[in-house]
């Protein structure tokens, strides 16, 4: 049973990521509106900005996914409040100096901070590329903490085995694995990675910021654990979110809660293998990278996610075709943000296929697929625990007037802002530019397009915003009698 | 003979050291992908006047850019270029045109010197003068200096790479080995020529090692660091696991 303190620093969770996802919103638009001629920024100013957006939601999606599993993980095993305030207390902290290397210090690396970009000089202060760096390992070692000790938690319980749900390939299990703790445990094992691909790049740019050019990375190097710590934790983010609908999803709507199937652990236990490698396909265009780790890359994109999305689709369809459910907000957000994973999905595997990628390697099309699965899937997957969580001592959740305009702004605000995307990259515009030059002249009347939709978006957040906070600071300010 | 050979192959060494010693290594980046002035070129063995743009759209151009009385680089030069050639086993379309810079040139002192480099009946290699040498000079960043007590330009020994749509695809700055040549002749013709960091006493790191005398790569320690961060989970994990273990089964 889920203690106060547990709730507790989980409203002030969801708060602080509420709060950072508008203003981080805010930030993308401006960008669109830049791109779009509506405003004028420096060009130093939009990639600070750029930067900000990108490093502010990978975090808070990130963390959003890693609250939600480690409350719904204490019905299953005890887990720590210290380390989960401890993990707040260093993301606050981490999440100040970034915003102070990129707004004070104008780091404008982008989130991916590419070597060798932090170590030229594009602007910014002399202290802001360390002082990122610095960031970042407070960033890394707390939610590296924080997933050893959710890791720790259930192989108090389960064995290894149990959790990967390998009992599940043979006939009658003698223990049952749930589904929850199955994408949990993979999903932790890919972040445990990614963070410690994070802490090796981290580790070598210091090596080589302090070593007066005693030592030098090697471009290729960096970039594949770069990629494997990018690409790899804004997966796993997903992932944390598809936990959570396993979880819940039946349990809102009235039904019987899943159970794990032969192919449920089979799909996982693939993305868990393939995910690690999926990361390849961002060296397509690296042509020292070995031909052999390419063909790997798009088969992994292959593997890792179309049999996770294969059974999570199957099991959704499964439970709501004929089948009378309660239909309320939070089931009707997982149903949604489930075809927005699809969708963006398919874009992701689309760009993932060399020969697709030779085309539409870094165009509009590469942020308008990433969108799509975070913005209309994960962020909906998130803010579906987030309404859950708010509202659990509701017994009956209605959809109101009121929550089907929400839905309908945020649908069409989506909606709109990603389609821009799609048709800037079918277009071949370019991503990552500051001001489209003249011969782009779709681009900036489709920035605008974009930006307008995305207005729509953020009222529709910001309603969301307004209840679910609400509601959290009521969870934050009662006392246990 | 052989005392000529000396001769030239001193001039050579020295030529290229003092070719090169001013050169900036940026300096073979200026003017890349710019257009090369379409001037009018009197070709040896022709009759008419051809434009520079008939020449590049027949077939890729390098260019030599020499003058017939240059008591300096331009002989070595342009015996180096010549066996450097002879060097090169391509089925890629290349043609060289020397031209001379100097208004002082003529056809008959650009066949003199072809014959005198043996070179007057080869196919590949066209003879030129021009009467627009200074904007094509311009076209391609190129600035001799003349020198009125030696009466001689001070100029570089410079190629120039054109490509069929009339871009400069590369330049080459110094008396250059084969390799450097095959790279251009790639360029001209459209063929991407990928590079990689030569291994360096301060990079530890490299996923691969290349040897620039056999030009091959061989697999380096970096290439095990990209596999370290799941090599390292697994140890937690089974580390953690096992502990829980021994914790489960005391329990």
């Amino acid at each position: 049973m889920e203690s106060l303190n547990l709730k507790k620093i989980t409203s002030l969770w969801i708060i602080t990521i509420l709060v950072l996802f508008v203003v981080a919103i805010v930030l993308g638009i401006v960008m669109r509106l830049n791109q779009g001629e509506v405003i004028k920024l420096e060009p130093l100013a939009f990639y600070t900005n750029m930067t900000t957006h990108g490093i502010t939601m990978i975090g808070i999606w990130f963390v959003a996914g890693m609250v939600s599993v480690n409350y719904l993980m204490e019905r299953y095993v005890k887990t720590s409040y210290s380390i989960n305030l401890f993990a707040f207390v260093l993301t606050v902290i981490g999440v100040v100096i970034l915003w102070t290397c990129t707004y004070i210090g104008n780091f404008s690396s982008g989130w991916t901070f590419l070597y060798p970009l932090p170590l030229k000089d594009s602007g910014s202060a002399p202290w802001a590329t360390p002082m990122y760096l610095v960031a970042l390992t407070i960033l890394g070692i707390a939610w590296l903490v924080w997933s050893v000790s959710l890791m720790a938690q259930v192989l108090k319980k389960y064995s290894f085995s149990q959790l990967l749900a390998w009992q599940h390939l043979k006939s009658n299990p003698k223990v049952e694995t749930p589904p929850f703790i199955l994408i949990s445990t993979v999903t932790l094992i890919g972040v445990i990675a990614s963070l410690i691909a994070a802490v090796i790049v981290i580790v070598l740019y210091f090596a080589e910021y302090f070593s007066n050019g005693n030592f030098v990375n090697d471009a290729l190097l960096m970039k594949n654990l770069t990629y494997f710590f990018g690409h790899t934790i804004a997966n796993e983010m997903l992932y944390l979110g598809v936990a959570v609908i396993y979880e819940i999803f039946a349990e809102v709507s009235g039904r019987p809660k899943w159970k794990t199937t032969w192919y449920v652990a089979l799909a996982w236990n693939c993305s868990l293998v393939f995910i690690l490698t999926a990361f390849f396909h961002h060296l397509y265009m690296d042509f020292v990278q070995p031909e052999g780790l390419q063909i790997i890359g798009q088969l992994a994109s292959y593997l890792a996610s179309i049999p996770a999305v294969g059974v999570t689709v199957f099991t959704i369809i499964l439970a709501v075709y004929r089948v009378r459910i309660k239909w309320s907000i939070v089931n009707l957000l997982f149903f949604i943000g489930v075809i927005g994973w699809v969708i963006g999905g398919l874009g992701a595997v689309i760009d993932a296929t060399i020969s697709n990628n030779v085309v539409l390697h870094n165009t509009l099309w590469v942020p308008a697929h990433f969108h799509t699965y975070n913005a209309m899937g994960n962020v909906l997957f998130s803010l579906a625990f987030f309404y859950w969580f708010s509202t659990q001592h509701i017994k009956i959740l209605v959809i109101s007037n009121q929550t089907l305009y929400t839905m309908g702004l945020l649908l069409i605000g989506g909606i709109g802002f990603l389609i821009a995307f799609y048709m800037g990259g079918a277009d071949s515009v370019p991503r990552r530019y500051s001001t489209y030059p003249s011969g782009l002249a779709s681009a900036s009347y489709l920035a605008k397009i974009g930006a307008s939709f995305a207005m729509l978006y953020l009222g529709a957040v910001l309603i969301f915003f307004y209840n679910i906070s609400k509601r959290c600071f009521g969870i934050l300010y009662s006392s246990p009698y | 003979m052989f005392r000529n050979f000396i001769f030239v192959a001193i001039l050579a060494i020295q030529s290229t050291i003092n070719a090169q010693h001013n050169i900036s290594t940026l300096d073979e980046e200026k003017n890349i992908y710019e257009k090369i002035s379409n001037v009018p070129l009197k070709i040896v063995n022709r009759d008419d006047v051809r434009k520079f743009e008939l020449l590049y759209k027949e077939k890729p151009v390098i260019l030599a850019l020499v003058f017939t009385q240059c008591s300096g680089i331009c002989n070595p030069f342009l015996i180096q270029l010549k066996n450097s050639l002879q060097f090169i086993k391509t089925d890629k379309n290349y043609q060289i045109l020397v031209l001379s810079f100097d208004s002082r040139d003529n056809l008959e002192s650009m066949s003199k010197l072809a014959k005198r480099f043996e070179l007057d009946n080869a196919i590949n290699w066209k003879f030129a003068i021009t009467d627009s040498i200074q904007a094509l000079n311009n076209s391609v960043g190129f600035s001799p200096l003349w020198d009125s007590i030696r009466k001689q330009f001070d100029h570089e020994a410079l190629l120039v790479g054109i490509n069929q749509e009339g871009y400069i695809a590369k330049k080459l700055i110094g008396v250059r080995s084969h390799y450097d040549l095959e790279l251009m002749i790639r360029s001209i013709n459209h063929i991407y020529t990928p590079s990689y960091k030569l291994p360096a006493k301060n990079s530890l790191f490299s996923c691969f090692n290349y040897d620039p005398l056999t030009g091959k790569n061989t697999p380096g320690t970096g290439l095990l660091i990209i596999v370290l961060p799941a090599f390292i989970t697994a140890i937690i994990i089974l580390f953690v696991a096992l502990i829980s273990r021994t914790k489960r089964l005391s329990s």
